[in-house]
C-alpha cells in the first residue's frame, strides 16, 4: 500500500490512497551519448552510469511497515550473483528477491552479515540449483578486493552514486544517478543509536542527497567508475535536524575489542581484552568462500524493540518482578488479553525474573510485528499468550522547530 | 511490490521566513592561467546558454502579483508553459513577471490536469512587441547522466523576478510517478533530476546544456525529507507536452488516454515480465479492432511493452481521441492495429471492478469548473471565455479561424455553394464501374439529397431519414453520402453550417493509406500530423484532419452514431477545379476494411 499525498502551499489540500502495485520491466536501452566533459581523461557520466547499473541490482526483502522500507540496492561482488549490501531488516525474510539491470527477477539468500561493517552479502539462487553451486549468470561486477587496494578517495574528489532511491526502479529500470563531491573522510562519532548505526569506522561524507529510502547498499564511484563505498542508511543528525549522506568505503577497518578466554601460565582459564580488526574486504573475501565468521561480541545493545503496551508496577527494587499493574488500551496487550496483576514468567521460553529482565529480552530480541510467546501467573494457573508486537505509537511532536512548512518532524 | 512514498507536488508554500546567513566571500585571486582550458570553456558556455534563455523565464503570480510558481515562454506571441497546479491555485488570468523585472497580465489558455501542464499567455506591454522564448528540444534523447539546468523562482525568493538557476544531472529517463491525490498530476515519462528544485520551481523549465527546453518540473519524492528539494525531482518530458500542445493552443481542456482494456502482468513471479490483455471493454475501439483477451502486447505506439511501469509511460504521453499503432501477439501471429484511445477521466468515472491488471487510480472528482474571474486585469479578462470542455475558448476560436483562413488558399467555396456534380469511377475490388455523385443543399423549400450511383443509385436525405442503418449506406461504407454531404456543407456554408459545433481539435495523428493501393508495411509508418477541426451538424459529428505542414484537408471522418466505427474518407490527387483544389482519388474505409476508392474525372460546381 502507498500512501500519496499532494502538499500544496504547505497545506495538505487533499490526499489519496493509492493502491500501487508496480511490477517493472523496462527495455529502453540507455544510449550511449558523449557528452563533454569536465575535464577530458574522466568518462561522461552518461557511459559510467550505463556501465555501472549493470554491476547493480534492486533488493526486495522485509519490511513495508512503519518506516521500513522493503526495497533497497545491491552491488554485485561476483559473476556468480554474489552481492554486497547493507545489513538491514531487508534481510530478515526467507522470501528475498533481486531484480537484475536486464529486468530478471530471482530470488536471493543471505550468506554471511557482519553488524560491526552494517554489511551483508547476499547471493542470487537460481531454481533447481543449489546456493554454493556454479552457474552460468556471468554478470558483470565490481572487485571489491581490488578496489580495496586504491587509496581512499580525496575530500573535494568527484563522486557518483548509483542506488534505487525511493524504489523509482523495477526490473530493468536503471537505478537513479546522483553526483557530487566527498566532503570528509571521517568517523560519525554523534550517531544517533548504536541499534541504527552498528558502524563505527571512517565514511565518507557527500556533498549530494544520496540516502534516501532505499538507496542504503548502493554504489559510490569514482570519475572512472571505480568502486568508493557502499551508501548507507538514513541517518539524522539530530543536532542540527539535518539527514547525513555518507557511504562506507569499501577499505572500511573496524578495530573490536574482544574478550577472550585463555590459560594463564598457572593453567588457569582467564579472560583478556584483545584488538580484533575487522575488514570489507577481508569480509567480502571469506563470505563469498563461505569461510567468514562473525566475531562473537558480547549483547549488544539495542533498540527499542517491539511494542506491547504492557505497564510494570513500580520498578523500586534490582529485581522487581514482572507484574503487570496495567494494560494500554488497544495496544496489543490489551487485545492479546493479558490482565492487571498476570506475573510475567517466561517469554518464548527464557524465565523472566524481573521488569528490566523483560525490558532487556524485548529490546534484544523483537521489533515491531514480532510475535512473542508470553507465559503469565494468574491467580494459581499458569497461561500462555500470544502477543503481536506493534511500532512504538509516535510521540508527541515537539513544538515547531523547523521553518519550513510542511517539514516533517522526526 | 509495494511502494511507500509521498510524491509531492512543488507550488509554492506560503511565505517562509528565511534565517540570512552572512558568509564573507574571498573572491579566488586565480588568473584564467591556472585552470585548465576545458574548465573554463566548459564555465562560459554554461554562462552563455543561460543568459540566453534568461529573459524567458517567467515567475507566475496571483493576480496580485504573490508568488506562485514558475513558467517559461515558447512563443514569441507570449505564450508560456507552467503546471497546471500552478495555475489552479492562481485563477485564470494570472500575473507573469519576467526577469527584466516587469509583472505582466496574462490569461490561462489551456490546460492537462492528468499531466499537471497549463499554457498560458502574457499580454505585452506594447501592441504586437515580441516576448523573448526558448526552443522546445527532444526529451527522447535525453540520457542519464546528462547535464541539466533548471530554472524559476523558487521559494518567491526574487522580488523583481530575476530568476535562480540550479545544475545537476539527469538521474534517471522514462520514470513513471503515479497520480498524486485525486487521480490527476499523473507524472508518465518523465525525467528525474537531482537538479534541486523547490517550492516555487513548480512549472519552471528543465534545460539542456543547448539552452533547449527539455520539461518542465514539476514534483519531487520527499517522504520524510520535507518538502525541499531531496535530490529527486521529476519534470515532465516536453515530448509529452508536444503531444497536447496543439490542445493547450486551441484553449481545450485535455484529457489523457486509456486503451479500454485491463492490461497486468502475465505472472508477477516469473523471472522476465509478459504484459498481457486481461479484459477489453467493449465499448471501447480496442474491442472493435478485434483485441482480445489473453492477447500479449509487444509494442505500443512504435515502443516495446515489457513492463506496467513501461506501459503506463506509453499510454500516458497521448490525449485521449489519438490514434495509436498496437501491436499484438496472439498464439504464434503478430497482429498490428491502429486504437483510438478512450478518454481517462471519462472511462475512470465508471468504476471497473473486476479488473485485475494494473491498480487503477481512484476514481477523479468532476473537477470545479474554472472559477469566474477575479482580481485580474480587465484587459486579460477580454481574452478568457470559459465554455463546457474548453479551458478557454476565445483561444480555439483564434486557432480555429486560423486554420480555416489557412485552409482556404486551397481554394474559396462560398461562390458555388449550389449542387455539385462529381462523376468518375470507382474501384471496390470485385466491382466496379462508373460513379456519380450529386451533393444537392437545401435549395428554397426543399431538403438537402445526396445521390451517389455506383451502377445502383443510392439516395439518401441527410436531414429526413432517422433510421441509422439508412443513414450508414452505401452498405458497408458507414454512411459514406452522409459524409459526403457535410463535406459540401463545411466546404460552401463553414462554420454557419454547424449549429452544434465547430471548433479546433487539437493536434492528432492521421494514417492516409498508400496511393497505390498496396498494403502498408506498418500502421505507424502511415503517419501525418494534422490540426484537427470538430464539427456537429444535426446528430452527426465529424472530424476534420488538415495536414500541418500546408493546411491541405487529408480527409475526415463521419460519426453516424458516436463511439462507434465512422466513415473514414481520405483524400488524395488534389487538383484544380475554377481555381479551387479538390481531390481526384477518395479512398473509402470503415471498421478494418476498405469500402472503395472513386476516382473522380469530373466535377461540376452550382452556384446557389
Amino acid at each position: 500500500m502507498s500512501f500519496t499525498g499532494l502538499f500544496k502551499r504547505g497545506l495538505v489540500h487533499g490526499t489519496g490512497i493509492i493502491m500501487s502495485i508496480r511490477s517493472g520491466l523496462f527495455l529502453c536501452a540507455i544510449g550511449v551519448a558523449l557528452v563533454p566533459t569536465q575535464t577530458q581523461a574522466d568518462e561522461p557520466f552518461t557511459v559510467l552510469a550505463e556501465k555501472t547499473n549493470q554491476k547493480m541490482v534492486k533488493v526486495f526483502g522485509a519490511g513495508g511497515f512503519a518506516r521500513l522500507n522493503n526495497y533497497g540496492t545491491g552491488i554485485l561482488i561476483s559473476k556468480d550473483g554474489h552481492i554486497l549490501t547493507v545489513a538491514s531488516q531487508l534481510l530478515d525474510t526467507s522470501d528475498l528477491v533481486v531484480h537484475l539491470y536486464d529486468g530478471q527477477r530471482l530470488r536471493a539468500q543471505v550468506l554471511v552479515v557482519e553488524p560491526e561493517l552494517d554489511a551483508a552479502i547476499i547471493k542470487i539462487r537460481l531454481d533447481g540449483k543449489k546456493i554454493d553451486e556454479p552457474n552460468d549468470l556471468n554478470l558483470d561486477y565490481f572487485d571489491l578486493v581490488a578496489a580495496a587496494k586504491r587509496p581512499p578517495a580525496q575530500v573535494g574528489d568527484w563522486i557518483l552514486a548509483l542506488t534505487n532511491t525511493f524504489e523509482i526502479a523495477l526490473r530493468d529500470e536503471p537505478l537513479s544517478l546522483q553526483r557530487g563531491v566527498i566532503m570528509a573522510y571521517t568517523k560519525l562519532a554523534g550517531r544517533r543509536g548504536v541499534f541504527d548505526f552498528p558502524y563505527t569506522g571512517d565514511v565518507y561524507v557527500l556533498d549530494a542527497i544520496t540516502n534516501n529510502p532505499g538507496a542504503a547498499g548502493g554504489a559510490l564511484i569514482d570519475r572512472n567508475g571505480n568502486l568508493l563505498g557502499v551508501i548507507g542508511r538514513e541517518i539524522k543528525n539530530s543536532l542540527s535536524d539535518t539527514w547525513m549522506n555518507y557511504a562506507i568505503p569499501v577499505s572500511a577497518k573496524v578495530d573490536l575489542k574482544v574478550k577472550e578466554t585463555v590459560q594463564d601460565k598457572d593453567g588457569k582459564p582467564t579472560e583478556v581484552e584483545k584488538t580484533v580488526t575487522i575488514s570489507m574486504p577481508e569480509f567480502v573475501e571469506l563470505g563469498m568462500q563461505g569461510k567468514y565468521k562473525p566475531i562473537k561480541r558480547e549483547t549488544r545493545p539495542t533498540g527499542e524493540g517491539g511494542y506491547h503496551g504492557i505497564i510494570f508496577v513500580p520498578n523500586v527494587l534490582e529485581r522487581t518482578p514482572a507484574y503487570v499493574e496495567d494494560v494500554v488500551p488497544d495496544s496489543p496487550a490489551a487485545k492479546a488479553g493479558i490482565r492487571p496483576d498476570d506475573l510475567i514468567s517466561f517469554v518464548d521460553g527464557e524465565p523472566i525474573v524481573s521488569i528490566k529482565a523483560f525490558h532487556e529480552w524485548i529490546r534484544a530480541n523483537t521489533r515491531a510485528d514480532s510475535v512473542i510467546r508470553v507465559e503469565v501467573r494468574r491467580g494459581e494457573s499458569l497461561q500462555t499468550i500470544e502477543l503481536r508486537l506493534a511500532p512504538h505509537p509516535a510521540k508527541p511532536e515537539p513544538p515547531v522547530k523547523s521553518q519550513l512548512p510542511g517539514t516533517k518532524m522526526q | 511490490m509495494i511502494r511507500c512514498g509521498f510524491q509531492v507536488v512543488l507550488a509554492l508554500a506560503v511565505p517562509v521566513a528565511f534565517g540570512l546567513g552572512l558568509l564573507s566571500f574571498h573572491p579566488a585571486t586565480a588568473t584564467s592561467a591556472d585552470i585548465d582550458k576545458t574548465v573554463l570553456d566548459a564555465q562560459a558556455e554554461r554562462i552563455a546558454v543561460i543568459k540566453k534563455v534568461h529573459p524567458a523565464i517567467v515567475a507566475v503570480c496571483k493576480p496580485g502579483g504573490e508568488g506562485s510558481g514558475s513558467g517559461v515562454i515558447i512563443h514569441p506571441d507570449g505564450y508560456a508553459l507552467t503546471n497546471y497546479h500552478v495555475v489552479a491555485s492562481t485563477g485564470p488570468l494570472p500575473s507573469a513577471g519576467l526577469a527584466d523585472g516587469v509583472l505582466y497580465d496574462a490569461v490561462l489558455v489551456g490546460q492537462d490536469k492528468v499531466g499537471d501542464v497549463a499554457l498560458i499567455k502574457l499580454l505585452p506591454k506594447v501592441k504586437d512587441k515580441p516576448f523573448p522564448f526558448v526552443t522546445l528540444g527532444d526529451s527522447d534523447t535525453v540520457k542519464i547522466g546528462d547535464w541539466s539546468l533548471a530554472m524559476g523562482n523558487p521559494f518567491s525568493l526574487a522580488m523583481d523576478f530575476s530568476p535562480t538557476v540550479t545544475y545537476g544531472i539527469v538521474s534517471g529517463v522514462n520514470r513513471y510517478q503515479p497520480p498524486a491525490g485525486s487521480g490527476i498530476l499523473e507524472y508518465t515519462d518523465c525525467i528525474q533530476i537531482e537538479t534541486s528544485i523547490n517550492p516555487g520551481n513548480s512549472g519552471g523549465p528543465l534545460f539542456n546544456m543547448k539552452g533547449e527546453l527539455i520539461g518542465i518540473n514539476g514534483r519531487g519524492s520527499f517522504e520524510k525529507r520535507g518538502r525541499v528539494n531531496s535530490g529527486v525531482g521529476y519534470a515532465i518530458s516536453i515530448n509529452q507536452i508536444k503531444n497536447f500542445l496543439g490542445h493547450l493552443y486551441a484553449g481545450i481542456e485535455t484529457d489523457h488516454a486509456t486503451l479500454g482494456a485491463a492490461v497486468g502482468t502475465k505472472s508477477e513471479d516469473a523471472p522476465l515480465t509478459q504484459m498481457v490483455v486481461k479484459q477489453v471493454l467493449e465499448e471501447s475501439d480496442a474491442f472493435r479492432r478485434g483485441l482480445k483477451e489473453g492477447d500479449q502486447l509487444v509494442r505500443f505506439a512504435g515502443r516495446a511493452v515489457t513492463s506496467t511501469n513501461q506501459y503506463k509511460n506509453i499510454l500516458g504521453i497521448y490525449p485521449k481521441g489519438w490514434r495509436v499503432p498496437l501491436a499484438v501477439r496472439r498464439d504464434n501471429e503478430q497482429i498490428e492495429m491502429l486504437v483510438r484511445l478512450m478518454g481517462y477521466i471519462a472511462t475512470e468515472k465508471e468504476p471497473q471492478p473486476k479488473l485485475d491488471g494494473p491498480p487503477m487510480p481512484p476514481v477523479p472528482p468532476k473537477g470545479p469548473p474554472m472559477p469566474l474571474p477575479q482580481g485580474g486585469s480587465t484587459e486579460a479578462a477580454k481574452f478568457f471565455k470559459p465554455k463546457k470542455g474548453y479551458t478557454n475558448f476565445y483561444f480555439n476560436e483564434l486557432e480555429r479561424d486560423k486554420l480555416l483562413a489557412a485552409a482556404k488558399k486551397h481554394g474559396e467555396f462560398a461562390a458555388v455553394a449550389g449542387p455539385w456534380v462529381a462523376e468518375g469511377s470507382y474501384d471496390m475490388g470485385e466491382r466496379k464501374g462508373t460513379l456519380r455523385l450529386d451533393l444537392i443543399p437545401a435549395l428554397n423549400d426543399a431538403d438537402p439529397l445526396v445521390k451517389l450511383k455506383l451502377n445502383i443509385e443510392n439516395k439518401l436525405s441527410p436531414l429526413k431519414e432517422t433510421d441509422v442503418t439508412l443513414q450508414r449506406e452505401p452498405l458497408g461504407s458507414g454512411g459514406l453520402m452522409m459524409a459526403l454531404y457535410h463535406w459540401h456543407r463545411l466546404l460552401t456554408l463553414g462554420q454557419s453550417g454547424f449549429e452544434a459545433e465547430f471548433a479546433h481539435g487539437g493536434h492528432e495523428p492521421f494514417y492516409p493509406y498508400p496511393i497505390d493501393g498496396s498494403t502498408p508495411k506498418s500502421l505507424a509508418a502511415l503517419r501525418v500530423d494534422c490540426d484537427v477541426l470538430r464539427t456537429k451538424h444535426g446528430s452527426t459529428e465529424c472530424k476534420w484532419y488538415y495536414s500541418q505542414d500546408d493546411h491541405r484537408l487529408l480527409g475526415f471522418e463521419t460519426y453516424i452514431v458516436k463511439d462507434e466505427d465512422p466513415c473514414e474518407v481520405y483524400f488524395s490527387d488534389y487538383r484544380p477545379v475554377e481555381g479551387r483544389e479538390l481531390p481526384h482519388r477518395i479512398e473509402v474505409r470503415y471498421g478494418d476494411k476498405r469500402y472503395g476508392i472513386l476516382t473522380i474525372s469530373k466535377y461540376t460546381l452550382g452556384k446557389k
